[in-house]
């Protein structure tokens, strides 16, 4: 797409120390690691990466692997990533401001003096919302909360859209497994120093049990932080500047994020048992 | 008031008439603003982005779709038993609290809650507009 002639680009957009190594090119002696398992629609390219490791430092690339383009390349969808964010926020929050209505506000049962004759204003309690210590009219009430549901295909979309504005913006690195030989986290620090990674990186495996170096290392880390497969999502992804993937991780997200395209709308909940599916 | 003291002003260089009603604009202000007094802009607060709890925001939002369905993000909410996964308006939100809590909350407090539910339904369906 052709830029205007007079457009005028600050100089400090793009890191110069991050473009010292691009997407790999088609021709290549590193062998294919892994190929995608789902069936790649015909009018798209598998997306291509570097697959590293976490052993040496200083490693060159293991080799290569070939992402599903409709999970890592998916239209820049910025509308369903604001979305999916704000859901994030708000579903889980609980409002806990709470006022009192004038019947609550201890005492006020008794008119404070007669109708007539006082010379004063007439009222009928002392916990009225006009007095000093009385009730509030309109104010919060209790406990609420502000839960709501995005549509299912809604959130996975999310997902997608994040994964591939990672890919895209070269902040996304796959690795073949989380094997420290340290578990010593100024080793992991200057490793991501080493290798441009970001500020900040997160860690994403699929095993339960992760390896023990690597939680002993993030443990004290502030920036650098682990999470299972399941526990993936947006706020996460777009916190951490960096995302760094296992082969394993990327084949459980694939097949989790593949199968919402071509799936029955649900006659009931799936948390119910399906035959077909598990 | 400053204002008059700047459309004075204002009004003074637009006619070019210079020198003598600059001089004799004076400012009055009835103490009204300026009621916030500062020796100097405070500092701005300083927020650490990278606590235990805001690194690990979200975490398992996704838990029913990347797992099998097997749990719900409502499972993850904590909220007071009445508003877990349940969002509605304030009558609707004490009728399910008494449902629920009714049997075991203080006299007072279930005394108040059964006055507000009578009033908010007596509200909501009998008055206004919206009935």
């Amino acid at each position: 797409i052709a830029l205007p002639s007079n457009l005028l680009l600050p100089s400090n957009l793009i890191d110069p120390s991050r473009t010292k190594r691009s997407r790999p090119p088609p021709d290549c002696p590193l062998p294919v690691l892994r190929r995608c398992d789902a069936a790649v629609p015909s009018h798209l390219r598998p997306v291509r990466s570097w697959v590293e490791s976490l052993q040496d430092q200083e490693g060159e690339p293991l080799g290569l692997a070939e992402l599903h383009p409709d999970v890592f390349a998916a239209p820049p969808r910025i509308d369903i990533l604001q979305e999916v964010e704000l859901w994030q926020r708000n579903y889980k929050r609980i409002r806990h401001a709470n006022t009192k209505v004038r019947s609550e506000v201890r005492g006020g049962g008794r008119k404070p003096w007669r109708q007539k004759g006082g010379g004063r204003a007439r009222h009928g309690s002392i916990r009225s919302p006009i007095w000093r210590g009385g009730g509030v009219c309109h104010g919060p009430r209790g406990p609420s909360s502000y839960y709501y549901m995005l549509p299912m295909k809604v959130r996975v979309m999310g997902l997608k859209v994040a994964l591939s504005s990672k890919m895209g913006q070269d902040y996304l690195h796959i690795v073949d497994s989380l094997d420290i030989p340290t578990p010593d986290p100024q080793y992991l620090l200057d490793l991501i120093r080493h290798r441009y990674w970001g500020e900040s990186v997160l860690l994403v495996d699929v095993a339960e049990e992760l390896p023990e170096n690597i939680l002993r290392a993030t443990e004290s880390l502030k920036t650098v932080n682990i999470i299972p497969a399941i526990g993936l999502n947006v706020h996460s992804m777009l916190k951490h500047e960096a995302l760094v993937l296992t082969l394993d991780a990327v084949r459980f997200l694939e097949e989790k994020l593949l199968w919402h395209d071509e799936r029955h709308t649900p006659l009931y909940p799936f948390k119910l048992p399906y035959s077909d599916f598990p | 008031m400053s204002v008059l003291g700047g459309l004075l002003r204002a009004g003074a260089t637009f006619c070019q008439s210079a020198g003598t009603l600059l001089q004799t604009a004076r400012t009055i202000s009835t103490g009204v603003c300026c009621q916030i007094r500062m020796h100097a802009i405070p500092q701005p607060k300083k927020v650490d982005r990278w606590t235990e709890k805001s690194s690990m925001f979200g975490v398992y939002d996704n838990i029913g779709i990347l797992g099998d369905f097997k749990a719900h993000p409502k499972d993850l909410i904590i909220a007071p038993c009445w508003l877990k996964g349940f969002r509605g308006n304030e009558l609707q939100r004490l009728i399910r609290k008494k449902k629920m809590v009714g049997d075991r909350m203080m006299t007072l407090d279930r005394h108040n809650l059964e006055k507000r539910i009578r009033f908010l339904y007596r509200r909501l369906n009998r008055y206004g507009k919206h009935r």
